[in-house]
Order: structure tokens, then sequence, then C-alpha cells
């Protein structure tokens, strides 16, 4: 995985990411959990949003598996929906590219690449969420 | 956008069309100079006649205004820049429509060019990613991180996700690929012409599963140019007069949550009938269908958007024997498309409605041109344009439309 360095726009969620917590935004007006990119609300405009630890819990909408050229294993990335309702494009780790399913139950780990920030992936939960 | 009638009511007049495909060595703006070039002399008309230029670049990013000022076009009264991605050449027909009819401009060209490739052995796949490779800053690098770089992972998201609610196969998805390259033999200018079959798209590699390599478009270099003039203007011109009967645009703006519809809805829902509307006529009234292909699953989805089937049946509609191809029901993507002929962005379909609506198709030509429903697709189906284009004035066209 390339090494990502903060940036003014980012700086906030990597140091969540290196505390091991995965920030989302969260409205202040209306209370909706928002991917962390958003600057504003989807719902209701609002542009007054906080940062705000998720549970790292999320299902699985959609995956793509891509073949590496050099023939190690394949890369499978995808969407997840976080439980707080927010989406995330994530790289799905310890996962078989048969098992993939929609709706699986997946928990956030955090990968630390050498000289970059620590980044969120996605990992099968460990036990399913009811 | 339409309801058009009378002496100002916006035609296509001319069509200009490069070299395509694997040409090196040649600048975006060199390939739009071309393309306008031939677009003045295809409807007869001289370099000084236009005034007006919208210009659209694609990923070289080396078109600009400065294409003005290059080809010599003076005293201009219409000059911008448009930037929808594959949705653009539709909306640039649409801007250069409401200007002719408004009185704005007589004669505007809307071009479009691009060269990625820029030498011989260089993949598709890598003159479309390698842009966001090196990317280590900002949200999409997290994108990059997960391994979600360029067009192809992305868009296979989407087509996962309509799998996942309607239970649509890669074998359906084929059979639009199959299709279009049988339409691609008709066409001088398709850069595949060699009849494939289901099992060699089943057995094409595995590029962003579930997308194989004959599910992706090609990378062309290039450029097309279309030319829009009033009625009155285009009835002593070159060639037959191609009406813009209707347009219309849907740009979602797909929420990042639980709330999106992204894989299972796109724009073209809401610009595809309200094109139709605007024209006056009804899906059933359409003889030539030519929808942007950058996937074959980005036609599926628009059929469905359309409304040629319901949604969900994409799938099971285009692999329905007697639907698509040559021999089938529905003229669909008659030029091969961006899978099979060419790739210039919305200019694919675009193009090859014009030259069917003039009856110009040579083997590949429908037998009936009257209407055809042109769609552009930007981003990751975030921006979407129709163009609804006859052979007659509106009136004429409902006229006709009884049978």
């Amino acid at each position: 995985m390339t090494p990502l360095q903060a940036s003014p726009v980012t700086a906030e969620f990597f140091a969540g990411t290196a505390r091991g917590e995965l920030l989302v935004r969260r409205c202040a007006d209306c209370g909706r959990h928002l991917a962390p990119r958003c600057v504003s609300c989807e719902v209701c405009g609002g542009t007054d949003l906080a940062w705000t630890a998720a549970s790292g819990a999320g299902r699985v909408v959609s995956w793509t598996v891509l073949p590496d050229r050099a023939g190690g294993p394949p890369v499978v990335a995808g969407i997840v929906e976080l439980a707080e309702g927010p989406w995330l494009n994530v790289r799905f780790v310890d996962v078989v590219p048969e098992a993939m399913t929609g709706g699986l139950a997946v928990e956030v780990r955090f990968v630390r690449p050498e000289g970059g920030e620590a980044v969120p992936v996605f990992a099968p939960a460990e036990q399913t969420l009811g | 956008m339409g309801g058009f009638a009378g002496a100002r009511a916006p035609v296509i007049a001319g069509l200009g069309i490069t070299e395509l495909g694997n040409v090196y060595g040649r600048t975006s703006a060199d390939f739009a100079a071309d393309a306008v070039r031939r677009a003045v002399a295809d409807a007869g008309l001289a370099l000084g006649d236009v005034d007006g230029l919208l210009t659209n670049t694609g990923l070289a990013a080396d078109l600009t205004l400065g294409l003005a000022r290059d080809m010599g076009l003076r005293d201009l009264r219409l000059l911008s820049e448009v930037q929808a991605f594959g949705s653009s050449a539709g909306a640039m027909v649409q801007y250069a429509s409401m200007a002719v009819a408004s009185g704005m401009a007589d004669v505007v060209a809307c071009v479009f060019a691009d060269a990625p490739l820029r030498e011989p052995g260089a993949g598709s796949a890598g003159a479309y990613a390698g842009t966001g490779r090196r990317l280590t800053q900002g949200w999409r690098a997290l994108d990059v991180a997960a391994g979600l770089l360029g067009a192809n992972p992305l868009y296979a998201l989407a087509a996962r996700r309509h799998m996942l609610a309607y239970g649509t196969t890669s074998e359906q998805l084929g059979a639009i690929a199959v299709a279009q390259r049988a339409w691609a033999a008709g066409n001088p200018r398709a850069r595949f012409r060699e009849p494939i079959t289901l099992a060699d798209h089943q057995a094409s590699r595995m590029i962003a599963d579930p997308y194989r390599l004959l599910d992706c478009c090609l990378v062309s270099n290039g450029g097309v140019a279309v030319l829009v003039t009033s009625a009155d203007r285009a009835a002593d011109l070159a060639q037959p007069p191609v009406h813009v009967l209707g347009g219309a645009q849907a740009h979602p703006g797909y929420p990042a949550s639980s709330d999106s519809t992204f894989g299972l809805v796109s724009g073209a829902s809401q610009a595809g009938p309200a094109a139709l509307k605007a024209a006056g006529v009804t899906l059933g009234d359409i003889d030539v269908v030519e929808l942007y292909d950058c996937y074959t699953f980005t036609v599926l989805l628009t059929l469905e958007d359309y409304g040629f089937c319901a949604k969900g049946e994409g799938g099971p509609f285009a692999a329905t024997p007697g639907v698509l191809g040559p021999d089938g029901s529905l003229k669909l993507n008659t030029g091969g498309g961006q899978l099979s002929s060419y790739y210039m962005w919305g200019m694919t379909p675009l193009s090859e409605a014009v030259i069917q609506v003039r009856g110009q198709g040579g083997e590949r030509q429908c037998e009936r041109h009257e209407l055809a429903l042109v769609s552009g697709n930007g981003g990751i189906l975030d921006h979407h344009s129709t163009l609804v284009l006859g052979a007659s004035p509106r009136e004429r066209s409902i006229t006709g439309s009884g049978s």
C-alpha cells in the first residue's frame, strides 16, 4: 500500500487513525453521521460538522477483486457502510474473494505502511453483529 | 430543453471525425482543430462562418480556449470550455442549441479531443489510471491506497451492487459486448471488427471483477466536432439536417451513505424522460439508440433507466435472443460504440447518431432512422446528458410518430 501523507484537509482524520480511531463527521444541526470527506451535511446542508469516532463496525455494500499483474494475491476493495450510516471506500483484508457477500459484517483495522499515515482497512467481523 | 420550432430551431449540420485510435504525436488541440475544420467542410461552410466555439478536453487536458486563437477564429459571439466528462458532448449540443435558438450565435462548433495514448504499447488502462497512481495526499489518495484507482474498479463496484440487488450476471453483460462487436463489423472506423462470442467474453482476462477485458471500452486518440446551426441556415447546406428536438441533464449527487442509489439508478432515469418529453416524443417512437458505453454495465443501467425494460431487468433484457445486435429489435450502439469502435467520450454515441439519422451508416445503416436517442455519462455515473435527434423538425416528428 502506497504510504499516505496527511494534508490540511485530512490531518484530523489521520490523527484519529494514529490513535486507532476511525473518525467520521457528525452534523451539529441534525445529528447525521457523514463520511470523513464531507464538508456539508447531505441532509440539512449544515456546515458545522464535528469529528466523532465511529464504532468501526460495518457491512459490505459492494466490492471488486483486482488481479495482481505480477502474480501476487489479488486486491479486494470496495464500499463499506458503517454502522453509523456513512460509506467508505476501503481495502478488505483477511478475506477470500470467493467468500465475499453483500452485507458481510466487517470491522476496521489499521495498517501502518512505513513512512505513511495509518490507514483503515476492513476485515470480516470476529463476531456476528446482531 | 426543447420545444424548438421555426427558423431558429437548432440543427446539427456538420460532423467532423479525425483519424482515430493509436495515432501518436499529435496534441488534443491539434486533433480538435482538425475535427472542427472537417465539420465545417462537411457542412459546406467556411471557417469564418463559425461564430461560437465550445471545447471539451479529455484526459490529456491540453485542449483549451486557446483553440480559437490557434484556428484564427475571430469575433466569436460564444466561447467556453465545457467539462462534465462523458456527458459533455450532449451538454455542449444543448448549450449550442439554446444559443442558436436565442439568436446569440449562428454557427456553434462543439468539439472534443483527447490524446491519452502517447507511445506504441502504452496500455489503455495505464493511460487512464496513471494520473492517480502517485497521489499520496487528500481524500482521493485514500481511495487509491484502498486499490480503487481509476474508473475500472469504481465502475466495477457499481456493477457488483446491481448484481447483488437484481441478480445481474457477467454473461448478461457479455451479451452487450457481443452484440456491439457485431455492429462494429459494419463500421469502417471501428478498431475491433472481428466477431466475438459469449465464450470469448467469458475467457477474456479479468480487469476488475466483475469486469473482464471485453466489458471495458478501449481508449483512443483523436477528435470529433459537430456544428450546431439554425434550421433555416441548415436548409441550404451540404448535409441532411439533424434536428435537436430535445435534451436534458441529470447529476444525481449520490450521498456517501445508505441513501445512495449508486449502481442501481443513474441520472438517466431523470434525463431520459425529460428529454423525450421536451422533444414531444415517447420511447416507442425512437428508432435508433446510441448509449454511452464506457462499460457494458453502463449500457445495461441506462437501458433500465430510460425505460426500455423494468428496473432490475436489464440483464435478462439484454440477454434475450432477438433484442440486441444488427438483427435485433432494438437498434442499439449501431457503430460498435466505445467497446469496439472508438472512445471519444460522449462524441462516440453522438457521432453515430448523426450518421444514422442522416442515413449515412453504409452497411450498418438502420432502415428506420427518423428519431435517435443519445446518452452521455460522466464521472462514476455522476453526470448524465440525453439528446433526442430527428431527421425532421419537431412538428413532423410528432405527426410521423403515430404509426
